[in-house]
Protein backbone atom coordinates (compact mmCIF):
# COMPACT_ATOMS: atom_id res chain seq x y z
CA UNK A 1 0.00 0.00 0.00
CA UNK A 2 2.58 2.03 0.76
CA UNK A 3 4.56 1.45 -2.25
CA UNK A 4 1.24 2.12 -4.72
CA UNK A 5 0.45 5.37 -2.65
CA UNK A 6 4.51 6.69 -3.24
CA UNK A 7 4.20 5.14 -6.72
CA UNK A 8 1.32 7.24 -7.49
CA UNK A 9 2.21 10.45 -5.75
CA UNK A 10 5.67 10.20 -8.07
CA UNK A 11 3.01 9.72 -11.28
CA UNK A 12 1.47 12.49 -10.21
CA UNK A 13 4.28 14.94 -10.36
CA UNK A 14 6.16 13.38 -13.05
CA UNK A 15 2.85 13.42 -15.42
CA UNK A 16 2.12 17.16 -15.32
CA UNK A 17 5.53 17.77 -14.66
CA UNK A 18 7.16 16.38 -17.72
CA UNK A 19 3.98 18.07 -19.53
CA UNK A 20 4.92 21.78 -18.28
CA UNK A 21 8.75 21.18 -18.44
CA UNK A 22 9.38 18.94 -21.34
CA UNK A 23 9.83 21.70 -24.23
CA UNK A 24 12.24 23.76 -21.27
CA UNK A 25 14.42 20.84 -21.12
CA UNK A 26 14.14 20.13 -24.59
CA UNK A 27 15.33 23.72 -25.42
CA UNK A 28 18.03 24.03 -22.47
CA UNK A 29 19.72 19.94 -23.83
CA UNK A 30 19.86 21.55 -27.60
CA UNK A 31 21.58 24.39 -26.21
CA UNK A 32 24.86 24.18 -26.00
CA UNK A 33 27.34 26.10 -23.56
CA UNK A 34 31.03 24.91 -23.67
CA UNK A 35 31.76 27.58 -21.17
CA UNK A 36 29.68 25.83 -18.92
CA UNK A 37 32.45 22.99 -19.02
CA UNK A 38 35.39 25.08 -19.03
CA UNK A 39 36.12 25.54 -22.94
CA UNK A 40 35.32 27.93 -25.69
CA UNK A 41 35.64 27.56 -29.24
CA UNK A 42 38.18 29.05 -30.91
CA UNK A 43 37.03 31.58 -33.65
CA UNK A 44 38.01 33.09 -37.20
CA UNK A 45 40.48 36.28 -35.93
CA UNK A 46 38.28 39.26 -37.93
CA UNK A 47 40.21 40.88 -40.64
CA UNK A 48 37.44 41.52 -43.28
CA UNK A 49 33.55 40.82 -43.49
CA UNK A 50 32.53 37.91 -45.18
CA UNK A 51 29.86 37.53 -47.66
CA UNK A 52 30.37 33.70 -48.00
CA UNK A 53 31.01 31.19 -45.35
CA UNK A 54 35.02 31.24 -44.49
CA UNK A 55 37.09 28.20 -44.97
CA UNK A 56 36.51 27.28 -41.16
CA UNK A 57 32.88 27.16 -41.15
CA UNK A 58 31.18 23.65 -41.94
CA UNK A 59 28.49 25.45 -44.71
CA UNK A 60 29.61 26.52 -47.98
CA UNK A 61 28.06 29.33 -49.89
CA UNK A 62 26.09 32.28 -48.84
CA UNK A 63 24.71 32.04 -45.78
CA UNK A 64 20.37 31.47 -45.34
CA UNK A 65 20.28 35.29 -43.47
CA UNK A 66 16.75 34.87 -41.92
CA UNK A 67 14.58 37.17 -43.52
CA UNK A 68 14.07 39.51 -40.14
CA UNK A 69 17.90 40.34 -40.39
CA UNK A 70 17.89 41.18 -44.38
CA UNK A 71 14.94 43.53 -43.57
CA UNK A 72 16.91 45.62 -40.57
CA UNK A 73 20.42 45.57 -42.07
CA UNK A 74 18.87 46.95 -45.27
CA UNK A 75 18.62 50.50 -42.53
CA UNK A 76 21.07 49.30 -39.79
CA UNK A 77 24.21 47.75 -38.98
CA UNK A 78 22.76 44.41 -37.20
CA UNK A 79 24.24 42.91 -33.74
CA UNK A 80 22.94 38.93 -33.10
CA UNK A 81 23.95 38.52 -29.33
CA UNK A 82 22.85 34.58 -28.86
CA UNK A 83 22.97 33.94 -24.94
CA UNK A 84 21.60 31.46 -23.04
CA UNK A 85 20.45 31.23 -19.64
CA UNK A 86 22.56 30.73 -16.46
CA UNK A 87 25.52 31.13 -19.50
CA UNK A 88 28.26 32.71 -17.65
CA UNK A 89 30.83 33.40 -20.58
CA UNK A 90 27.80 35.34 -22.15
CA UNK A 91 26.81 36.86 -19.10
CA UNK A 92 30.83 37.83 -18.91
CA UNK A 93 30.69 39.28 -22.86
CA UNK A 94 27.19 41.01 -21.74
CA UNK A 95 27.95 42.94 -18.68
CA UNK A 96 31.72 43.43 -20.92
CA UNK A 97 29.38 45.35 -23.36
CA UNK A 98 27.71 47.00 -20.74
CA UNK A 99 31.32 48.05 -19.27
CA UNK A 100 32.16 49.66 -22.94
CA UNK A 101 29.13 51.39 -22.97
CA UNK A 102 28.02 49.82 -26.02
CA UNK A 103 24.70 48.24 -24.59
CA UNK A 104 22.40 49.26 -21.65
CA UNK A 105 19.57 47.06 -20.10
CA UNK A 106 19.82 42.92 -19.16
CA UNK A 107 20.81 40.39 -21.79
CA UNK A 108 16.93 39.94 -21.74
CA UNK A 109 15.86 43.17 -22.78
CA UNK A 110 18.89 44.49 -23.94
CA UNK A 111 19.67 47.25 -26.17
CA UNK A 112 22.13 49.13 -27.87
CA UNK A 113 23.34 52.57 -25.83
CA UNK A 114 22.78 56.49 -27.95
CA UNK A 115 26.42 55.78 -28.96
CA UNK A 116 25.94 53.14 -30.80
CA UNK A 117 22.28 54.06 -32.38
CA UNK A 118 22.93 53.17 -36.16
CA UNK A 119 23.00 49.54 -34.64
CA UNK A 120 20.17 47.11 -34.15
CA UNK A 121 20.39 44.54 -31.50
CA UNK A 122 19.05 41.27 -31.54
CA UNK A 123 19.80 39.57 -27.99
CA UNK A 124 18.54 36.41 -28.43
CA UNK A 125 17.76 33.57 -25.67
CA UNK A 126 19.10 31.02 -28.09
CA UNK A 127 17.20 27.57 -26.65
CA UNK A 128 13.94 29.78 -26.59
CA UNK A 129 14.73 32.13 -30.10
CA UNK A 130 11.33 32.22 -31.47
CA UNK A 131 12.60 32.43 -34.82
CA UNK A 132 14.16 29.27 -34.76
CA UNK A 133 17.69 27.81 -34.88
CA UNK A 134 18.79 30.83 -36.70
CA UNK A 135 22.02 30.43 -34.09
CA UNK A 136 22.65 27.39 -36.24
CA UNK A 137 23.03 29.68 -39.41
CA UNK A 138 26.14 31.27 -37.40
CA UNK A 139 28.00 28.70 -35.88
CA UNK A 140 31.23 27.63 -37.20
CA UNK A 141 29.50 23.86 -36.80
CA UNK A 142 26.05 24.43 -37.31
CA UNK A 143 26.05 24.23 -33.82
CA UNK A 144 24.28 25.99 -31.28
CA UNK A 145 26.25 27.32 -28.76
CA UNK A 146 26.22 30.52 -26.57
CA UNK A 147 27.86 33.17 -26.65
CA UNK A 148 27.41 33.61 -30.50
CA UNK A 149 27.98 37.37 -31.59
CA UNK A 150 27.24 38.42 -35.21
CA UNK A 151 27.56 41.75 -36.92
CA UNK A 152 26.22 42.23 -40.37
CA UNK A 153 25.35 44.64 -42.47
CA UNK A 154 23.87 45.61 -46.39
CA UNK A 155 25.52 46.81 -48.96
CA UNK A 156 24.27 47.34 -52.50
CA UNK A 157 21.86 43.67 -51.97
CA UNK A 158 24.85 42.14 -50.56
CA UNK A 159 25.35 41.36 -46.42
CA UNK A 160 28.28 41.72 -45.14
CA UNK A 161 28.76 39.29 -42.08
CA UNK A 162 31.30 38.41 -38.89
CA UNK A 163 30.59 35.97 -36.36
CA UNK A 164 32.20 34.22 -33.62
CA UNK A 165 31.07 31.93 -30.44
CA UNK A 166 32.36 32.11 -27.20
CA UNK A 167 32.88 34.82 -24.57
CA UNK A 168 34.35 37.94 -26.42
CA UNK A 169 37.66 37.64 -24.36
CA UNK A 170 40.35 38.58 -26.80
CA UNK A 171 41.37 34.71 -26.95
CA UNK A 172 41.19 31.87 -29.39
CA UNK A 173 40.69 34.37 -32.46
CA UNK A 174 37.56 36.16 -30.68
CA UNK A 175 37.86 39.77 -30.43
CA UNK A 176 37.89 41.49 -27.32
CA UNK A 177 35.27 43.15 -26.29
CA UNK A 178 36.78 46.74 -27.95
CA UNK A 179 37.79 45.05 -30.94
CA UNK A 180 33.98 43.98 -31.06
CA UNK A 181 33.11 48.00 -30.85
CA UNK A 182 36.28 48.40 -33.26
CA UNK A 183 34.32 45.97 -35.80
CA UNK A 184 31.07 47.87 -35.62
CA UNK A 185 32.74 51.12 -36.31
CA UNK A 186 34.39 49.44 -39.33
CA UNK A 187 30.42 47.79 -40.42
CA UNK A 188 29.36 51.18 -40.05
CA UNK A 189 32.48 52.73 -42.63
CA UNK A 190 31.50 50.37 -44.89
CA UNK A 191 27.89 50.53 -45.17
CA UNK A 192 27.33 54.45 -45.09
CA UNK A 193 31.07 55.26 -46.50
CA UNK A 194 31.87 56.97 -43.10
CA UNK A 195 28.91 59.06 -42.61
CA UNK A 196 26.77 59.36 -39.77
CA UNK A 197 23.40 58.23 -40.58
CA UNK B 1 20.97 7.08 -38.94
CA UNK B 2 24.67 6.48 -38.35
CA UNK B 3 26.04 2.76 -39.35
CA UNK B 4 29.68 1.68 -38.26
CA UNK B 5 31.96 1.57 -41.74
CA UNK B 6 34.82 -0.21 -39.04
CA UNK B 7 36.96 2.80 -40.31
CA UNK B 8 37.94 4.04 -36.70
CA UNK B 9 40.31 6.12 -37.94
CA UNK B 10 37.38 8.80 -39.48
CA UNK B 11 35.12 7.93 -37.27
CA UNK B 12 33.96 10.77 -34.64
CA UNK B 13 32.23 8.55 -32.54
CA UNK B 14 35.51 6.13 -32.29
CA UNK B 15 35.88 7.65 -28.49
CA UNK B 16 33.11 6.15 -27.61
CA UNK B 17 33.19 3.01 -29.40
CA UNK B 18 36.83 1.98 -28.90
CA UNK B 19 36.25 2.31 -24.89
CA UNK B 20 32.63 0.76 -24.81
CA UNK B 21 34.33 -2.38 -26.84
CA UNK B 22 37.71 -2.93 -25.04
CA UNK B 23 36.01 -2.18 -21.52
CA UNK B 24 33.48 -4.83 -22.39
CA UNK B 25 35.68 -7.37 -23.54
CA UNK B 26 38.24 -6.91 -20.38
CA UNK B 27 34.56 -6.71 -18.31
CA UNK B 28 32.98 -10.54 -19.34
CA UNK B 29 35.52 -11.75 -17.61
CA UNK B 30 34.40 -10.21 -14.53
CA UNK B 31 30.53 -10.72 -14.53
CA UNK B 32 30.40 -14.55 -14.52
CA UNK B 33 26.93 -15.41 -13.26
CA UNK B 34 23.57 -15.15 -15.12
CA UNK B 35 22.71 -12.34 -12.88
CA UNK B 36 25.99 -10.29 -13.85
CA UNK B 37 25.83 -10.85 -17.28
CA UNK B 38 22.51 -9.54 -17.82
CA UNK B 39 23.83 -6.69 -15.61
CA UNK B 40 26.59 -6.17 -17.96
CA UNK B 41 23.91 -6.32 -20.93
CA UNK B 42 21.57 -3.72 -19.10
CA UNK B 43 25.02 -1.42 -18.68
CA UNK B 44 26.21 -1.37 -22.07
CA UNK B 45 22.88 -0.89 -23.55
CA UNK B 46 22.68 2.22 -21.35
CA UNK B 47 25.88 3.37 -22.03
CA UNK B 48 24.71 2.90 -25.70
CA UNK B 49 21.01 4.21 -25.40
CA UNK B 50 23.06 7.68 -23.10
CA UNK B 51 24.87 8.55 -26.08
CA UNK B 52 22.41 8.23 -29.23
CA UNK B 53 21.42 11.98 -29.66
CA UNK B 54 22.94 11.11 -33.39
CA UNK B 55 19.44 8.87 -33.92
CA UNK B 56 17.18 11.20 -32.26
CA UNK B 57 18.93 14.36 -31.30
CA UNK B 58 18.47 15.76 -27.98
CA UNK B 59 15.69 15.11 -26.11
CA UNK B 60 13.85 16.48 -23.35
CA UNK B 61 13.79 13.44 -21.01
CA UNK B 62 16.31 13.11 -17.51
CA UNK B 63 18.72 10.50 -16.99
CA UNK B 64 18.14 9.07 -13.92
CA UNK B 65 21.39 8.66 -13.47
CA UNK B 66 24.50 11.02 -13.64
CA UNK B 67 25.55 11.74 -17.80
CA UNK B 68 26.42 15.39 -18.69
CA UNK B 69 24.05 17.28 -20.91
CA UNK B 70 26.75 18.86 -22.80
CA UNK B 71 28.39 15.67 -23.98
CA UNK B 72 28.26 15.62 -27.33
CA UNK B 73 25.78 12.53 -27.85
CA UNK B 74 24.12 13.03 -24.99
CA UNK B 75 19.90 12.16 -25.48
CA UNK B 76 18.58 13.23 -22.23
CA UNK B 77 19.60 15.80 -19.60
CA UNK B 78 21.67 15.94 -16.58
CA UNK B 79 19.44 15.45 -13.48
CA UNK B 80 21.76 17.70 -11.47
CA UNK B 81 21.81 20.33 -14.19
CA UNK B 82 18.17 20.57 -14.05
CA UNK B 83 18.18 21.03 -10.68
CA UNK B 84 20.60 24.17 -11.23
CA UNK B 85 18.50 25.06 -13.40
CA UNK B 86 15.92 25.37 -11.67
CA UNK B 87 17.19 27.28 -8.85
CA UNK B 88 19.91 29.66 -11.11
CA UNK B 89 17.22 30.50 -12.98
CA UNK B 90 14.29 30.43 -11.23
CA UNK B 91 12.41 28.01 -13.52
CA UNK B 92 10.42 26.29 -10.69
CA UNK B 93 8.46 24.38 -12.76
CA UNK B 94 11.23 22.25 -13.87
CA UNK B 95 10.93 20.75 -10.64
CA UNK B 96 8.09 18.75 -10.34
CA UNK B 97 8.94 16.96 -13.96
CA UNK B 98 12.61 16.08 -11.77
CA UNK B 99 11.61 15.09 -8.76
CA UNK B 100 8.41 13.30 -10.32
CA UNK B 101 10.92 11.41 -12.75
CA UNK B 102 12.86 10.55 -9.65
CA UNK B 103 10.39 9.50 -8.07
CA UNK B 104 8.87 6.92 -10.30
CA UNK B 105 12.50 5.71 -11.20
CA UNK B 106 13.17 5.52 -7.28
CA UNK B 107 10.24 4.15 -5.86
CA UNK B 108 10.50 1.29 -8.65
CA UNK B 109 13.53 0.36 -9.10
CA UNK B 110 15.59 2.59 -5.57
CA UNK B 111 19.35 2.83 -6.53
CA UNK B 112 19.07 0.03 -9.03
CA UNK B 113 20.24 2.57 -11.79
CA UNK B 114 23.87 2.93 -9.81
CA UNK B 115 23.73 -0.60 -10.69
CA UNK B 116 22.53 -1.27 -14.01
CA UNK B 117 22.55 2.10 -15.91
CA UNK B 118 24.61 4.22 -14.90
CA UNK B 119 27.37 4.78 -17.02
CA UNK B 120 29.66 6.08 -14.44
CA UNK B 121 29.18 3.39 -11.89
CA UNK B 122 29.55 0.76 -14.81
CA UNK B 123 32.91 2.73 -15.28
CA UNK B 124 33.83 2.05 -11.76
CA UNK B 125 32.67 -1.49 -11.94
CA UNK B 126 35.60 -1.90 -14.85
CA UNK B 127 37.92 -0.31 -13.02
CA UNK B 128 37.55 -2.17 -9.64
CA UNK B 129 39.01 -0.02 -7.30
CA UNK B 130 40.53 -1.66 -3.73
CA UNK B 131 38.27 -2.87 -1.14
CA UNK B 132 39.43 -0.45 2.02
CA UNK B 133 37.50 -0.12 4.98
CA UNK B 134 38.51 3.46 6.23
CA UNK B 135 37.93 4.44 9.43
CA UNK B 136 35.68 7.76 8.17
CA UNK B 137 34.35 5.55 5.69
CA UNK B 138 30.74 5.47 7.50
CA UNK B 139 30.63 9.38 7.90
CA UNK B 140 32.37 10.26 4.44
CA UNK B 141 28.89 8.43 3.12
CA UNK B 142 26.82 11.51 4.17
CA UNK B 143 29.39 14.13 2.10
CA UNK B 144 27.09 13.14 -1.22
CA UNK B 145 24.08 14.08 1.02
CA UNK B 146 25.90 17.35 2.13
CA UNK B 147 26.69 18.28 -2.12
CA UNK B 148 23.19 17.35 -2.97
CA UNK B 149 21.58 20.43 -0.31
CA UNK B 150 24.32 23.09 -0.69
CA UNK B 151 23.91 22.68 -4.66
CA UNK B 152 20.13 24.54 -4.60
CA UNK B 153 21.35 27.44 -2.18
CA UNK B 154 25.00 27.91 -3.87
CA UNK B 155 23.32 28.27 -7.52
CA UNK B 156 19.92 30.33 -6.30
CA UNK B 157 22.25 32.78 -4.47
CA UNK B 158 24.78 32.91 -7.21
CA UNK B 159 22.88 32.94 -9.98
CA UNK B 160 25.36 30.41 -11.81
CA UNK B 161 25.55 26.23 -12.49
CA UNK B 162 28.12 26.26 -9.52
CA UNK B 163 28.39 22.49 -9.55
CA UNK B 164 28.62 22.07 -13.40
CA UNK B 165 31.78 24.15 -13.22
CA UNK B 166 33.59 21.91 -11.49
CA UNK B 167 31.62 18.42 -11.95
CA UNK B 168 34.18 15.47 -12.39
CA UNK B 169 31.87 13.85 -14.11
CA UNK B 170 31.08 16.55 -16.99
CA UNK B 171 34.93 16.79 -17.19
CA UNK B 172 34.78 13.07 -18.36
CA UNK B 173 31.87 13.19 -20.51
CA UNK B 174 31.85 15.98 -22.09
CA UNK B 175 34.74 18.45 -21.70
CA UNK B 176 37.31 15.35 -22.73
CA UNK B 177 35.23 13.85 -25.80
CA UNK B 178 34.25 17.56 -27.14
CA UNK B 179 38.63 17.74 -26.95
CA UNK B 180 39.01 14.23 -28.60
CA UNK B 181 36.93 15.28 -31.58
CA UNK B 182 38.40 18.51 -32.05
CA UNK B 183 41.92 18.91 -30.16
CA UNK B 184 43.48 22.14 -31.39
CA UNK B 185 39.22 23.83 -31.22
CA UNK B 186 38.93 25.27 -28.34
CA UNK B 187 40.45 27.49 -25.89
CA UNK B 188 40.10 27.08 -22.14
CA UNK B 189 38.49 29.21 -19.34
CA UNK B 190 39.26 29.50 -15.73
CA UNK B 191 37.57 26.60 -14.44
CA UNK B 192 39.36 23.78 -16.86
CA UNK B 193 42.14 23.17 -14.44
CA UNK B 194 40.45 23.04 -11.53
CA UNK B 195 37.70 20.85 -13.38
CA UNK B 196 40.85 18.11 -14.56
CA UNK B 197 42.51 17.92 -10.98
CA UNK B 198 38.99 17.51 -9.50
CA UNK B 199 38.65 14.73 -12.11
CA UNK B 200 42.27 13.21 -11.29
CA UNK B 201 40.76 13.20 -7.92
CA UNK B 202 37.81 11.39 -9.09
CA UNK B 203 39.88 8.72 -10.74
CA UNK B 204 42.06 8.08 -7.78
CA UNK B 205 39.23 7.69 -5.30
CA UNK B 206 37.96 5.03 -7.57
CA UNK B 207 40.98 3.21 -7.84
CA UNK B 208 41.79 3.48 -4.21
CA UNK B 209 38.12 2.22 -2.79
CA UNK B 210 35.45 0.11 -4.97
CA UNK B 211 32.26 2.47 -6.21
CA UNK B 212 34.09 5.32 -3.97
CA UNK B 213 32.34 7.54 -6.22
CA UNK B 214 28.94 5.94 -5.36
CA UNK B 215 29.19 5.90 -2.37
CA UNK B 216 30.42 8.98 -0.78
CA UNK B 217 30.50 11.88 -3.80
CA UNK B 218 27.32 11.18 -6.39
CA UNK B 219 25.16 14.01 -5.61
CA UNK B 220 22.61 11.59 -8.59
CA UNK B 221 22.72 8.70 -6.05
CA UNK B 222 21.95 10.97 -2.73
CA UNK B 223 18.71 11.78 -4.41
CA UNK B 224 17.67 7.80 -4.85
CA UNK B 225 19.13 6.10 -1.73
CA UNK B 226 16.41 7.05 0.52
CA UNK B 227 13.75 5.58 -1.75
CA UNK B 228 15.77 2.06 -1.19
CA UNK B 229 13.72 1.61 2.01
CA UNK B 230 10.41 1.64 0.09
CA UNK B 231 11.45 0.52 -3.48
CA UNK B 232 9.51 -2.18 -4.71
CA UNK B 233 12.48 -4.10 -6.32
CA UNK B 234 13.75 -5.90 -2.99
CA UNK B 235 17.24 -6.86 -1.94
CA UNK B 236 15.19 -9.79 0.16
CA UNK B 237 16.81 -11.29 3.00
CA UNK B 238 15.94 -14.88 4.47
CA UNK B 239 17.00 -14.98 7.90
CA UNK B 240 15.99 -18.92 8.38
CA UNK B 241 18.50 -19.62 5.23
CA UNK B 242 21.68 -17.63 6.31
CA UNK B 243 24.52 -19.39 7.75
CA UNK B 244 26.27 -15.92 9.07
CA UNK B 245 29.16 -16.73 6.42
CA UNK B 246 29.28 -13.09 5.80
CA UNK B 247 30.65 -13.89 2.32
CA UNK B 248 27.79 -11.03 1.18
CA UNK B 249 29.36 -8.37 2.98
CA UNK B 250 32.69 -9.39 1.88
CA UNK B 251 31.97 -9.05 -1.95
CA UNK B 252 29.71 -5.98 -1.65
CA UNK B 253 31.15 -3.41 -3.72
CA UNK B 254 29.25 -0.07 -1.76
CA UNK B 255 30.94 -2.02 1.44
CA UNK B 256 27.27 -2.38 3.22
CA UNK B 257 27.02 -4.13 6.55
CA UNK B 258 25.34 -7.36 4.62
CA UNK B 259 23.34 -8.97 5.12
CA UNK B 260 21.39 -6.78 7.95
CA UNK B 261 21.80 -3.52 6.05
CA UNK B 262 19.93 -5.16 3.43
CA UNK B 263 17.62 -2.44 2.94
CA UNK B 264 20.43 0.28 3.20
CA UNK B 265 20.14 3.66 1.27
CA UNK B 266 23.53 2.58 -0.06
CA UNK B 267 22.53 -0.73 -2.14
CA UNK B 268 22.60 -0.59 -5.76
CA UNK B 269 20.75 -3.40 -6.23
CA UNK B 270 23.77 -4.86 -7.92
CA UNK B 271 23.59 -8.22 -6.74
CA UNK B 272 26.51 -9.15 -6.25
CA UNK B 273 25.74 -10.79 -2.83
CA UNK B 274 22.87 -12.47 -4.16
CA UNK B 275 25.50 -14.75 -6.18
CA UNK B 276 27.92 -14.86 -3.66
CA UNK B 277 25.70 -16.34 -0.98
CA UNK B 278 26.08 -19.98 -0.78
CA UNK B 279 22.23 -20.65 1.08
CA UNK B 280 20.42 -18.29 -1.10
CA UNK B 281 19.45 -16.17 1.69
CA UNK B 282 19.32 -13.57 -0.59
CA UNK B 283 17.42 -12.79 -3.47
CA UNK B 284 16.42 -9.33 -5.60
CA UNK B 285 12.73 -9.78 -6.11
CA UNK B 286 10.12 -7.04 -7.72
CA UNK B 287 7.38 -6.96 -4.52
CA UNK B 288 4.84 -4.52 -3.48
CA UNK B 289 3.93 -5.60 -0.21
Amino acid sequence: MKKAVALLLALALAAPGAYIAYTHVKALNVARCLGCIAMEPKAEKFREFWVEYPDSYKNEGIPAHPSWVVNESREHVVMLFFWGPSCEPCERQWEGMKRAGMVEGSEKDGRMTENYSYVTLFSLNAPFDKNGDSIRIYHRKGGTETPTTVILFERNNTIYWYAFSGEANGEGGRPTVEELSGILEKAREEKYGGVQP
Amino acid sequence: MVVCNLNCAACPFAYLCIPLAIGAFLAIKRYQSRLQKKRLASQVTFLFITNTAFIFGATGLIYTYFYCWEGPLALMACPIGVLEHAFADRAWYLLPYLFGVFGVSSVIFGRAACGWACPIGFLQDLMRGRRTKHPLDEKMRYLKYAILALIPPVCYVTGTLAYTNICPVGGLTATLPHLALDPDGYTFTAFFVPKMLILAGFFVLILLMTRGWCRHLCPVGAMMGPFNKISVLELRYFEDKCIKCFKCAKVCPMQIRMPYDNRSSECIRCGTCVDACPTDALALAFKWK
